[in-house]
């Protein structure tokens, strides 16, 4: 890896540090487990447009091992976890077939992934079959988030692309 | 219609479905709930009953305390027709911040504890089932 690129994915590792912290100082938008803003994943959408799904596996296992030491819960770790990764492969899978040129589609793909893999977490952890209920109300608001945050990852990308150091 | 604006439609509009489908199941859910006002609360730890408490009959409020098994608490306020979380120490405190429920709409879920409550309509099937422990 070149130390420029090494460079410009700790940046956004740190950015993504510095999002998700300052999310976590938020109250809850909803009183509902799993609903959250996700802010973060427009790092992860980024490093996924602008270099390859490899870098930004790496940013995103940076910042949650990062985010787990810093402000470790390793209940809610187990449970964003399995989201986060259900979201990580639709996400790279919705980049590639889009061309990388829909961050938004991508994303919301990404947010219903993400509220699946957290149901089948809760579903696996409490054993109750009625956290289910919960689904549409997370699969609803993962598709608002999912928008939101790929709007900001498509707004970022216009000046991005500039970047000499893509790709 | 080439094969980047097929898969574009194809997607937006298989996530306009899953909205759709949801808004659905969200509204026939709201609506199935009304006219049954007697609800049953069901109290899950660990996937295992607790107990059930028919709400109907609490005449009096009354709290007690849930221990779990990671050494965390839930204090339980029991009133006559609803059940809340009004107290527990776990960080994200979303259980508490749902209140007072009085439908079976959405059950209460304090994920770090492993604790559900789930009201259910109508009775129980054993007539009447007292706490096994109350702390006040």
């Amino acid at each position: 890896m070149h130390t420029r690129k090494l460079t410009v994915l700790a940046l956004f590792t740190a950015l993504a540090l510095a999002i998700y912290s300052v999310e976590s100082l938020l109250p809850p938008v909803a009183p509902l487990p799993g609903i959250k803003l996700g802010l973060a994943n427009i790092i992860t959408l980024l490093v996924l447009h602008l270099y390859t799904a490899k870098d930004a596996a790496l940013v995103l296992l940076a910042r949650v091992l990062l985010s787990a030491l810093l402000f470790g819960q390793a209940m809610s770790l187990l449970y964003s976890l399995c989201g986060g990764l259900l979201c990580f492969a639709a996400m790279t899978l919705a980049s590639r077939l889009l061309h990388r040129r829909f961050p938004e589609l991508t994303s919301i793909l990404g947010g219903i992934f993400h509220n699946i893999g957290q149901i089948l977490a809760a579903l696996l952890i409490t054993a109750v079959p009625g956290v289910l209920v919960y689904l549409p109300y997370l699969l609803i608001s993962g598709i608002v988030t999912g928008l939101f945050t790929g709007l900001c990852a498509r707004f970022a990308l216009r000046c991005l692309r500039r970047l000499p150091t893509s790709r | 219609m080439n094969t980047l604006s097929k898969r574009v439609w194809l997607l937006a509009g298989g996530i306009i479905t899953i909205l759709g489908c949801c808004v659905l199941i969200l509204y026939l859910r709201q609506s199935s709930i009304q006219g049954s006002d007697a609800f049953t609360a069901c109290l899950y730890q660990d996937g295992r009953l607790l107990q059930t408490i028919p709400l109907d009959q609490v005449t009096e409020t009354y709290r007690f305390t849930l221990d779990a098994a990671n050494g965390g608490y839930n204090i339980i306020e029991v009133s006559p027709g609803g059940i809340a979380i009004v107290e527990a120490d776990c960080p994200d405190q979303i259980c508490v911040l749902q209140g007072r429920v009085t439908d079976s709409l959405l059950p209460i879920t304090c994920l770090p504890h492993r604790l559900v409550i789930e009201l259910q309509p109508g009775a129980p099937a054993s007539s009447y089932n007292s706490p096994d422990a109350v702390a006040y």
